[in-house]
């Protein structure tokens, strides 16, 4: 079965980036993990994570993201999330993930929020 | 006579199968008038199911077939699906701060979506094997 998924990093401001479209599963979990090592290689400190509403995301890719943040606990960068649909929000908040890296409205909500915390 | 309706689909057990039977199950939930995110709910629920069914059940031998069944009762609706192997090795909830704190592997939620996504689940086993039986209703218990 074939697993579509389109994976890319850009700077707003002092905040990285990583735009995600498509299936977020353990099969196609690398992308995300290579952008996420990307930026952080090159120094990010504020990570949002934007997801396009066609988003797939099931239990395998929850693990993908689970150690994304665990590294980017270890390393005290701060991570939001924005662009999920109504039920992965609730998902999300029901795995806990909002405890780690918050949910917002839009990017620019999320980069309000980074502010606060410079 | 019985007013219950039953369909089934047969799948290979290969990563990407779960998601046939998620549009199978999210086409006959829509045509009793589930709503639009109970029916995002059941979506995630059967997906994580037939995975684990896949995965651990059949060990992804894709010669081997998860058994999907979906029966309409009245407002409810059951999902089985059927695997051949023994059931899940163990039923406790996930810790997410172990797995942050990297002491424990990040995988293991789709037991824990299914069970908090649905309205009834029970395990059973049968002569084929592990069988896991998913109850929407579309009023939800209180």
């Amino acid at each position: 079965m074939s697993q579509s998924q389109e994976v890319s990093t850009r700077l707003k401001g002092d905040v990285s980036v990583i735009d995600v479209r498509g299936e977020v599963t353990a099969l196609s979990g690398r992308p995300i993990e290579q952008a996420y090592q990307g930026l952080s290689a090159a120094g990010a400190q504020k990570i949002l994570l934007v997801f396009a509403a066609d988003c797939y995301i099931n239990s395998g890719g929850i693990a993908v993201l689970i150690g994304i943040l665990a590294e980017c606990k270890k390393k005290a960068q701060l991570v939001r999330i924005t662009g999920l649909t109504p039920h992965f929000q609730k998902v999300f908040a029901m795995v806990g993930l909002t405890r780690y890296a918050p949910i917002d409205a839009s990017e620019d909500d999320a980069a309000a929020r980074f502010r606060e915390r410079p | 006579m019985s007013d219950e309706q039953k369909f089934e689909l047969h799948v290979p057990s290969k990563e990407g199968a779960e998601k046939i039977a998620m549009d199978f199950a999210a086409t006959v939930a829509k045509s009793m008038a589930f709503p639009a995110d109970r029916i995002e709910d059941l979506k995630t629920a059967v997906a994580e199911a037939c995975m684990n069914a896949i995965e651990h059940g059949n060990k992804s031998d894709a010669a081997t077939r998860v058994g999907i069944r979906l029966t309409v009762a009245g407002d409810r609706l059951q999902i089985a699906v059927q695997d051949r192997g023994t059931g899940p090795a163990q039923m406790r909830n996930p810790d997410l701060e172990s797995r942050i704190a990297g002491e424990a592997e990040a995988r293991g939620w789709g037991i824990f979506l299914i069970t908090n996504l649905m309205d009834e689940v029970k395990f059973e086993s049968n002569e084929q094997g592990n069988v896991i039986k998913m109850i929407i209703y579309l009023d939800k218990p209180q």
